[in-house]
This record gives C-alpha cells, structure tokens and sequence, in this order.
C-alpha cells in the first residue's frame, strides 16, 4: 500500500515553521494558527458587508451626537462634578453599548453559521471549542477598540470631551473584555436556543433589561434604592464605570478596581458556559 | 504504522426525546455497533433512513459523544482526545455546509487556512481543485448565487484541499450529476491509492459496489451485514436474474418456468426478465430449455446486485 504522510505534514506545519517564518516569531504564532483562521473567516464575512461595518465603527458617535446631545440640551445634567457635561459622562454609555450590540450581532452569526449548514462542519475543523469562541470574538474585538478610537476622538472633537491618553490603554482591557464577556454570554444563549425568533426576543429583553437598569445613562446616586442594588449588580454598571474611569476620570480607584475583578469573573464564567454550551451541540 | 485506521467497540448512542408534557424517552440510534476500517481502504457504511449511519459517522467525527463504548481515529479516542481526531480526519456532512458570502475559491481556501496551510501552496491546491471539480469558471462568485449541485461541489472540493489521512462523507453524491459523480469516484479512488482512508455513507448503492472495498450493512443501529461485495453476494441465497430476447417469445414459456420458483417474471418485446432463488445448475437449465423453444438474440445472467441484498437483509431484519 502506498503511504501518505498526511498527519505527520499537518503537525509539522503547525510545530516546525520554515526558517523564514521563524524570523517573523509574531506573524509564525498567528499563520496557520485556528486563531488566525477563524479571525481571518470572521473579516471576510463581515467585510462583504461594507455597511454593516460602518454602522457598526460609527453608530456609537450617532448616538452620541443624536441622544447625548439632545439630552444634555433638553433636560440639564448634573454628575456632581461642574467639569463634567452629559456628553462626557454619556461617552462610556454609548461604547459600553457598542461593545453590547457587536457581541449580541456576533452571537447571531451562529444562526447563520447554523443555516448555512457550515457550524457543523466547522465543529470538525482542528480547532478545540475555547479556540472556535475566541477566534470569533476576535475579530469582532477589533472592531471594538477601532470603533472606541474613532469615537473618543471625534467627542473630543466635536464635543470637546477631554482627552486622558495615560488611561487608554485601561479604556481598551475595558473594551476588549466587556465585547468579549458579552459575547461569551450571549453565546450561551445562542448555542441552546436553536430559534432566531426565540434568540432575538431574548436579546431584546436583555437589552431593555441590561442596558437601562445601569449606569449606561444616568448616575445612580439620585435612584431609588432597589434601582440602585439593581444597577449595581448588573454586569453593565460594571463595564460602563470602569469604562468612564478610563475616559474622564469618573470614579474611585478601589470601587473601580472592584467592578473591573467583578467583570472579568463574569467573563471567565461566561466564556466557561459557552465552552460547555459548544460541546453539547448534538 | 497502523493497519488499523478506525476502531469502534461496542458503541451506543441513545437520544433522550424531550418534551414538556410526557415523560423524557430515549430513542437508541447506535446499538452497540463494533467495526474496525483498514489504513488506505473505501468504507461503506449503509442502511436504511434512520439506521443509525449519520449518527455513527457523528460520533467518529467528534461531533456527538457516545452513550456507551468507545471509538478511536488512528489510535486517538474521539471522546478523550477529539482535537487530535479533528486533526486527522475531513468531513463532508449530510447538509449543505459552505460560507455562503464568501466567492467558491475563498470558500476553499478558508478551509484550508483551519488546517494549517497558508500562502502559494494554498493557492496552488485551490486551483487544483477548482480545475477538478469544474468551477473555474465560478471560482469569483459567491457561493449564495450557486444552484444547489455546485455547493455540493465547493464542499465536497474542500476533502481534496487537504492531506487529512481520514475522509468521512456523508452521502456525497447529493444533486451531483453523473459525470461529475463519475469523475469524485475517481479521484476517491485515487486517494484512497495514496493512503487516505475514506469512510462514506450512501444509499445510492451502486455507488458503493462500485467503490468500496469493504461493506458494512446497518439497521436499527445494529450489523446486518459485513464484507468485502463477494463475501455480501454469497449472502444473496443463489438469487439470479436472467434477461432473454428471442425473435419471438416461446408459447408455452409458462408450462416452462412453472418448474421453477421465478421471484419476478415480466415479458416485453420478446423480452424475458425473471428472478430466481436456484442453484446454477437448475439456471442453467431453464436457460437452455427455453433456447431450444425458440431463438435466443441476446442472453444477460447476473448474480444478486448489493441493492438485492440490501433489500433483503433489511426486509428480513424488518420481519
């Protein structure tokens, strides 16, 4: 029988790069990598949709430029801090929401994965199951963090929101953790709900429920106090503080310290659920 | 090395049916199932709707744990080890299964980017397999633009962007045309030559005596039958069909079958078809008494075909 040294190639490829790929030790981890393959299959996806992707880069300064602006002139803010304008204090709303929204459309491409027939064959390809979840979230964290640039720029420019450039690199661990632990949540959902309808129903609730017991829109303080318990134990409320922490200095350290450990349990929990979810797809 | 690609003992599969107003039932769709699979042999695997084959090839493929028993690829148990199983094996599954967005030559080589290869050798093998399974005139559109037969091909195209050493397909052929099944069969042949081991479910079994080497037959989740196409056809029970045309069809042609016991008997234009369950030798004789009532223009004798065997091991299993 004539032989084939099928396996042994696929291993090699991905143990032993060529002396030039070993020259490049970065771009070596990610080529050949599921990583690399899922983010690069996520990118080409979404890039047929150029709309999609602006919407997605922009929709949060719309929202900004349209809500905060008209709220801050109708109705008045006041944060407890003169220096600070509905608009500064709205920015860590709006991207905490953006993160909110790309991990519930990521979540919704199982659907499609689903119809298209290919999510079961992907189960195949030689990836584990935390590698498929993470490579799909990763492309889509990209976006986040291009998305939160363009727009804490723009507010600076066409809000004059402050600019706090030593926080930064806090605001993207803020992004970069808040669109993944949501999307691990809601991919727990997707993966045992097998209906659209019934998945996108249970979107809109989370986003009603989620999104406006928090502190995405107004501050807590002046709230009643089953609100505010409410808020507090609410997952956003977390993101969101840690967030305006990061972009105008809102906040105490410790209480900030404590919310952003809170999220990140949050997300090991969800990304663990999700895990379990994936192998159980019979 | 390994002369043993796949190995399953003793493996069971029961789903539990859930529903809110009756009690949870378990419905058993792998019954303790136990089969090996030679290194660089063709696999059928057959049966009847709900036999048990789809979720047989779904477990070895990692994608649905087993009730009881266990199955290993190349020595790696698909239960404990399934990142190595998936790292040996490419599977064609039942449905449509293609990145609908995406252009047929992105289709291909996005899979292939999964399984580790990258830059002109990606490149390369696309064209190959585009020029293989005639798309090289849709290598640029997408795939949701596509008739049903051709996404059947870019996921089918997809086994051969890759040196996997096992190929799993399920019901392949689906809304193939002839000369492209043709042509797949060929090319399955020719990797099955190189070493690759492929395991297919069908139920187009002409499809399978004309690929497999090894045969195994299901139904309920159980083994009906096993063998190379010889070793099926000795379990026909001497079945034969004999075609004759005369230049006219003899007059008592029915005082001269009635010796015999004829499973099918038709005649049209002049011509004779009946199945019989004798030895040769009886064949033989009814052949040459009806020779000489009247003159033969063409004689056809053949033995049991694998779909008369599958219809009778199922039908006696059924009974």
């Amino acid at each position: 029988m004539s032989t084939t040294s099928t396996t042994e190639d696929a291993d090699d490829r991905r143990n032993n790069p060529t002396p030039s790929r070993r020259d490049l030790r970065v771009l070596s981890v990610l080529r050949g990598s599921p990583l690399a393959a899922i983010m690069a299959r996520e990118g080409k996806i979404r890039a047929t949709n150029l709309t999609f992707i602006f919407w997605d880069l922009f929709y949060p300064l719309g929202y900004l430029l349209v809500f905060g602006v008209g709220i801050n002139a109708s109705l008045g803010f006041s944060s407890g801090d003169a220096s600070i304008g509905y608009n500064a204090f709205f920015l860590a709303g709006v991207l905490a929401m953006a993160s909110f929204g790309i991990a519930s459309n990521t979540s919704w491409s199982f659907f499609l994965d689903r119809d298209n027939g290919i999510f079961y064959e992907m189960l195949t390809y030689p990836m584990s199951r935390s590698e498929y979840l993470l490579g799909k979230v990763l492309f889509n964290v990209l976006v986040g963090v291009l998305q939160t640039a363009i727009t804490v720029l723009l507010a600076w420019a066409l809000l004059g929101v402050g600019l706090h450039p030593w926080r930064w690199p806090l605001l993207a661990a803020a992004m970069i953790v808040g669109t993944s632990g949501w999307f691990f949540f809601y991919a727990v959902f997707a993966l045992r709900i097998r209906r659209n309808d019934a998945f996108n129903t249970v979107t809109s609730i989370f986003y009603f429920v989620f999104l406006f017991a928090s502190s995405m829109f107004y501050p807590l303080e002046p709230l009643p106090r089953a609100f505010r318990a409410a808020a507090y134990s609410n997952p956003i409320t977390w993101q969101v503080d840690v967030v305006r922490y990061a972009t105008i200095g809102l906040g105490h350290g410790g209480g900030i310290a404590l919310e952003a450990g809170a999220f990140l349990l949050f997300t090991a929990a969800a990304f663990a659920m999700a895990v379990h979810a994936l192998h159980n797809q019979e | 090395m390994l002369d043993v690609a796949i190995r399953v003992d003793n493996l069971v599969k029961s789903f539990e049916r859930r529903s809110l107003w009756a009690a949870r039932a378990a419905v058993t769709a792998v019954d303790g199932l136990s089969f090996t699979v030679s290194r660089g042999s063709i696999f059928g695997l057959l049966g009847p709707n709900g036999a048990g084959k789809t979720t047989t090839l779904r477990i070895l493929t990692t994608l649905v744990r087993p009730t009881s028993g266990c199955a290993s690829i190349l020595d790696y148990d698909v239960v404990r080890q399934p990142d190595a199983v998936r790292r040996r094996i490419v599977v064609v599954i039942q449905e449509h299964a293609a990145e609908l967005f995406l252009s047929v030559r992105e289709n291909l080589i996005t899979f292939a980017r999964f399984h580790g290869y990258a830059g002109a050798e990606i490149r390369d093998r696309a064209d190959r397999a585009l020029e293989q399974f005639g798309l090289a005139a849709e290598s640029t559109r997408k795939v949701q633009d596509l008739s049903g037969g051709f996404r059947r091909r870019v996921q089918v195209a997809k086994v051969f962007m890759v040196d996997t050493p096992i190929v799993f397909l399920d019901e392949f052929s689906t809304g193939m045309d002839p000369i492209l099944k043709r042509s797949v069969m060929e090319l399955l042949r020719q990797e099955a030559a190189r070493g690759r081991t492929i395991v297919l479910t069908t139920q187009v079994l002409s499809e399978a005596e004309a690929l497999c080497d090894d045969i195994l037959i299901i139904d309920k989740g159980r083994q009906l039958a096993r063998g190379d196409l010889n070793t099926l056809k000795l379990l026909s029970e001497r079945f034969y069909e004999v075609t004759m045309t005369f230049d006219r069809v003899p007059a008592d042609l029915d005082a001269c079958l009635a010796g015999y016991r004829p499973v099918r008997r038709d005649v049209s234009h002049n011509t004779l078809h009946v199945a019989l369950k004798e030895d040769e030798t009886r064949v033989l004789a009814l052949v040459s008494a009806l020779a000489a009532r009247a003159r033969v223009l063409r004689i056809e004798i053949n033995g049991a075909s694998l779909e008369d065997i599958f219809i009778a091991l199922t039908q006696k299993e059924n009974s």
